[in-house]
């Protein structure tokens, strides 16, 4: 019987703690929901900013114009899409970044597939030093490399910049391809190697498919690093004509002039590629840095 | 003043209950084992007790004290986990000086203790170690001096032994028995292993599903099982089950299994009667399946033909994988037999010892007069 | 897996030695010659370069910039990112939370850029702002900066020559915009990969929530905050994209790396530029060595 009594008694204790906790935790949620619309804020107001007009830009913030009367043009993409410069400058990048994903990836693999599973003398030691080779700045070589490659008189090519790219991104690479080669299953390799597989097959029939989830991550990893680099094109690529979007946005916001308005819808649609892939892949994105930034 | 009380307690995880009204009392300086397979909720009893997880329904107390709402720190209890849980960053002194240093306690006190823990367990040696340069036995111990120097009003294992290798589970064995009748504190010890419970426990409470199957001391466990679970679980290797039909009268009543029957022996007859013509599961252990030349003297013989199926050697024993009919049923007998695979032969059941249980509820059906 | 001699090893690296040492090795090597060297690097001039660098004002106040940003763009982007991994971790919505954050990072230093030149935007006082910032201070009651351009911080300015400018906190709070995520996640993994087990034998042993995070988790969690801090600090070195499109280095923001590119692109003296590349580097030496140590440490337990 005071069983039976004490049960309803059980269930709104249960309710009024459930509240309390929620209660107890608004203040938690309300820094966070904050905290994360003040990290979008900047961007949106970029996004905003892109739909506005130019006179609208320059005389009222962006806020403003949620209120009516709504001003919202797609006057500035237009402009951005039809202007030769902005649709060479996005094929650029696109020309630019593809193969400078591509080939660092499967050039770092070669390199992390001996690394991982060939033996010879001075392996580790080697391995140590192509990874520190990670902190040296960009700059540091620039000079040295500007002059080679404009003595071999490819200075401003794209497979010039290909070619920097590649060379820029086999530490890294090198680096988390190894790891991950490294953790596959010795059976698999051995039996395979038993079974009379060359050291070419088993690398293009066995690890290559296994590190799908290595490869996306090292892909997103070098396509945005790519993709958004500014210095190497400036230095290498000095041809206007070959310029990627991140130099030309970049002259368009020194040069203040009639573009200023078209800015942001540059900045916008040079942003949205990486967004895309960043949210697309996101997965994989995490999991490169975890596994090349934390081990065990 | 340590006596543990479950009153009704209930826990829920979304859909699935995990605990189920649990009413158990634990007294003072109890070794209880909480034992069962996975899932059946004896770690979350564990950790409603320890605090780590909060009751939805029922009360828990400890000593006098109810302490649905006390947090961990509180409890006045110490824990030993599965896996240790040791603080990696600390040494051996400190990870077993921590709790104490939270209290505050003196120096010189923490160091007496420690110190008086270490020699108990051993592991005076190790003091100034980190734990990723101790063996997992050390690990454990370890673990146990972290518990110990609480002085805690009671101990809760969880599952301690599992991750030790055969030989040093069975030393460590006999090491917690005597710890315990060392310290003369409670303790709670929760393992899915029934072996461990049947030599550790001064009492087993047997779980199934989250709810409590039965509680008592492991021989009254092992002799009077009161359901079908807890037949089957204790007792290692377990108890054959044999679904048979009640057939007969006062007279002459026999269990018939299709394939063979055995007569019922006149002291469980009347408890079988209302069951005549029904179906019940009948249960006898291995160990009282015998070949007639080595049957020991007393067995009430129940002759059964069965076939060989496999056969295991244990050195003073032989475990037979016998089959009649389809039936699969196991017997240990006397290792003087020469049993072969595929051999036709015929055993006894020592039907002095068969149990009987209700098909529907799974309960014993015992006799009134015990 | 030995199998068909020594050799073959050897060609599946070469593609990529061969880049490394021509994109890597060799340009190190030739940029610490060449600062050594003259302008177009025709005559040696020993240390004159490193020299001029050294007394140079513009080269001091780059040098400045560069420990301020090593600070404060480290420390900051270190703590917010813990407090967030923190805080993510307890709610339901956490990766969205966390991606939210963690956008800027997938962005351009160059969008980047535009997206905060417009946030810093300025007109004088009585015309209406257009930039978020100045809007919500003059909402505020206080008086609209220019963000970009600002240099003094009232007081400490005048007591002694100091990289503390409101301008390059400004371009700092930028970097902190955007790596903060990239520490956050990293310190979340970490966070994760503390056993819970080891949280609740704390809390059994008697430790407050506030005990628990300074006394374990804290001290689990270095190795990690060791490799956040390492990046951020090697990226504070090597920060170009930012200061660059937002300033250009003018107004006293200058960095190292900008320093440089002017020296080579405006300037077209190459020797100096050399020896600024080489200064980074030097000041990059420790990190390496920091990393090359962890590291081999690491691969020990392999």
């Amino acid at each position: 019987m005071i069983a039976e009594l004490a049960k309803p008694q059980a269930s709104f204790q249960g309710f009024v703690s459930r509240l309390s906790k929620f209660v107890s935790r608004l203040p938690l949620h309300v820094v966070l929901v904050g905290i994360a619309l003040l990290w979008i804020t900047p961007a949106f107001g970029l996004l905003t900013s892109s739909f506005r007009d130019a006179a609208a830009v320059a005389s009222s913030g962006w806020w403003t114009a949620f209120q009516l009367p709504f001003e919202f043009t797609l006057d500035n993409y237009q402009a951005v899409l039809t202007q030769n410069r902005m649709g060479v400058s996005f094929l650029n990048s696109l020309i630019i970044s593809i193969p400078g994903t591509v080939i660092p990836i499967l050039v770092a693999a070669f390199a992390a597939f001996a690394f991982a599973w060939m033996r010879f003398p001075g392996r580790d030691t080697l391995f140590i030093f192509v990874v520190a080779l990670l902190v040296v700045p960009v700059q540091m070589t620039l000079i040295p490399v500007l002059r080679l490659l404009t003595n071999l008189q490819i200075a401003g090519s794209f497979p010039a910049i290909w070619l920097a790219h590649t060379g820029y991104g086999l530490p890294f690479a090198v680096f988390l391809l190894r790891n991950f080669f490294g953790a596959l299953p010795r059976e698999l390799l051995e039996s395979a190697y038993l079974d009379g597989a060359s050291s070419v097959r088993v690398f293009f029939r066995l690890i290559l498919p296994l590190s799908v989830p290595a490869l996306a991550s090292l892909a997103i990893f070098q396509f945005l690093w790519v993709w958004n680099d500014l210095l190497v094109a400036l230095v290498i690529l000095q041809d206007p004509g070959k310029a990627p979007m991140t130099v030309t946005i970049t002259n368009l916001v020194s040069s203040f002039g009639a573009q200023w308005q078209l800015l942001t819808s540059a900045a916008f649609i040079s942003m949205m590629l990486p967004l895309v892939i960043f949210f697309a892949l996101q997965r994989y994105f995490v999991q490169g840095i975890l596994t090349g930034a934390v081990k065990g | 003043m340590a006596e543990v009380r479950f009153e009704q307690v209930t826990k829920r995880f979304g859909d699935v209950t995990a605990v189920n009204n649990l009413s158990l009392e634990i007294p003072d300086k109890e070794f209880l084992v909480l034992v069962g397979p996975s899932g059946c909720g004896k770690s979350t009893i564990l950790r409603l007790l320890s605090g780590l997880e909060e009751v939805n329904e029922g009360n828990i107390y400890i000593g006098d004290r109810l302490v649905n709402n006390v947090p961990p720190k509180d409890r006045d209890i110490a824990m030993v986990f599965q896996s240790y849980a040791l603080y990696p960053h600390m040494s051996v002194y400190n990870n077993m000086a921590f709790g104490l240093s939270l209290r505050k306690t003196p120096k010189a006190e923490i160091e007496r203790r420690v110190r008086e823990a270490a020699r108990v367990l051993g592991i005076e040696d190790l003091l100034k170690r980190k734990p990723r340069q101790l063996s997992g036995g050390q690990r454990q111990r370890v673990a146990l001096g972290r518990a110990i120097v609480r002085e805690p009003a009671a101990f809760l294992f969880d599952e301690p032994l599992s991750n030790l290798d055969a030989k040093l589970r069975v030393q460590t064995r006999a090491e917690l028995s005597k710890l315990h009748q060392r310290l003369g504190t409670t303790f709670i010890y929760v393992t899915h292993d029934q072996i461990e419970a049947m030599t550790m426990a001064s009492r087993i409470a047997v779980m199934n599903d989250g709810v409590l199957q039965q509680v008592g001391q492991p021989q009254e466990l092992y002799e009077r099982p009161d359901n079908l679970f807890v037949a089957g679980f204790i007792g290692s290797p377990a108890m054959n089950l044999f679904e048979v039909t009640v057939r007969g009268d006062q007279n002459q009543t026999y269990l018939d299994a299709d394939s063979f029957r055995v007569a019922v022996p006149s002291t469980k007859v009347a408890m079988l009667l209302p069951y005549s013509g029904k179906k019940i599961i009948f249960g006898l252990r291995p160990e009282h399946i015998h070949v007639p030349e080595f049957m020991p003297p007393g067995t009430i013989a129940a002759p059964v033909q069965a076939r060989v199926d496999v056969t295991e050697l244990m050195g003073h024993e032989y475990y037979l994988y016998l089959l009649n009919g389809e039936k699969h049923f196991l017997a240990r007998v006397d290792a003087r037999t020469m049993p072969r695979p595929g051999q036709d032969i015929e055993v006894v059941f020592n039907i002095a010892h068969m149990y009987a249980f209700d098909p529907v509820t799974g309960k014993a059906i015992t006799t009134t007069d015990g | 897996m030995n199998r068909r001699g020594r050799l073959i090893p050897w060609l599946w690296l070469l593609p990529s030695f061969l880049l490394i040492a021509v994109f890597l090795i060799y340009p190190v090597i030739e940029t610490l010659r060449i600062s050594f060297m003259n302008r177009d690097s025709s005559v040696y001039v020993g240390a004159g370069n490193y020299q001029y660098v050294f007394t140079n004002s513009a080269t001091q106040t780059a040098l400045l910039n560069n420990v301020l940003w090593l600070v404060f763009f480290t420390v900051l982007a270190v703590g917010l990112g813990l407090i967030f991994a923190v805080l993510t971790g307890r709610v339901r919505y956490e990766a969205v939370a966390k991606a939210a954050i963690f956008i800027p990072m997938a962005i351009s230093f160059v969008a980047a850029a535009v997206i905060w030149r417009f946030m810093y935007a300025y007109r004088p006082e009585d015309f209406t702002q257009i930039g978020l910032v100045n809007a919500a201070a003059t909402n505020l009651g206080l008086e609209p900066t220019a963000w970009l351009v600002e240099q003094p911080l009232p007081y400490i300015d005048q007591l002694l020559p100091s990289p503390l400018h409101t301008n390059n906190f400004a371009l700092i709070a930028v970097g902190v915009w955007m790596w903060t995520g990239f520490a956050m996640v990293i310190l979340s993994a970490g966070l994760k990969g503390i056993s819970t087990e080891v949280l609740e034998a704390a809390r059994v042993d008697g430790a407050s929530e506030w005990q628990i995070f300074w006394r374990i988790i804290l001290p689990m969690l270095s190795p990690t905050i060791a490799v956040v801090a390492t990046t951020l600090v090697i990226q504070a070195l090597k920060k170009f994209d930012m200061v660059w499109v937002m300033t250009a280095g003018n107004f006293g923001t200058d960095v190292v790396a900008t320093l440089m590119f002017k020296e080579m692109f405006n300037f077209r003296d190459f020797g100096r530029a050399a020896a600024l590349a080489v200064i980074l580097l030097v000041a990059i030496l420790p990190v390496m060595l920091i990393t090359i140590r962890r590291f081999r440490s690491q691969e020990e337990t392999r």
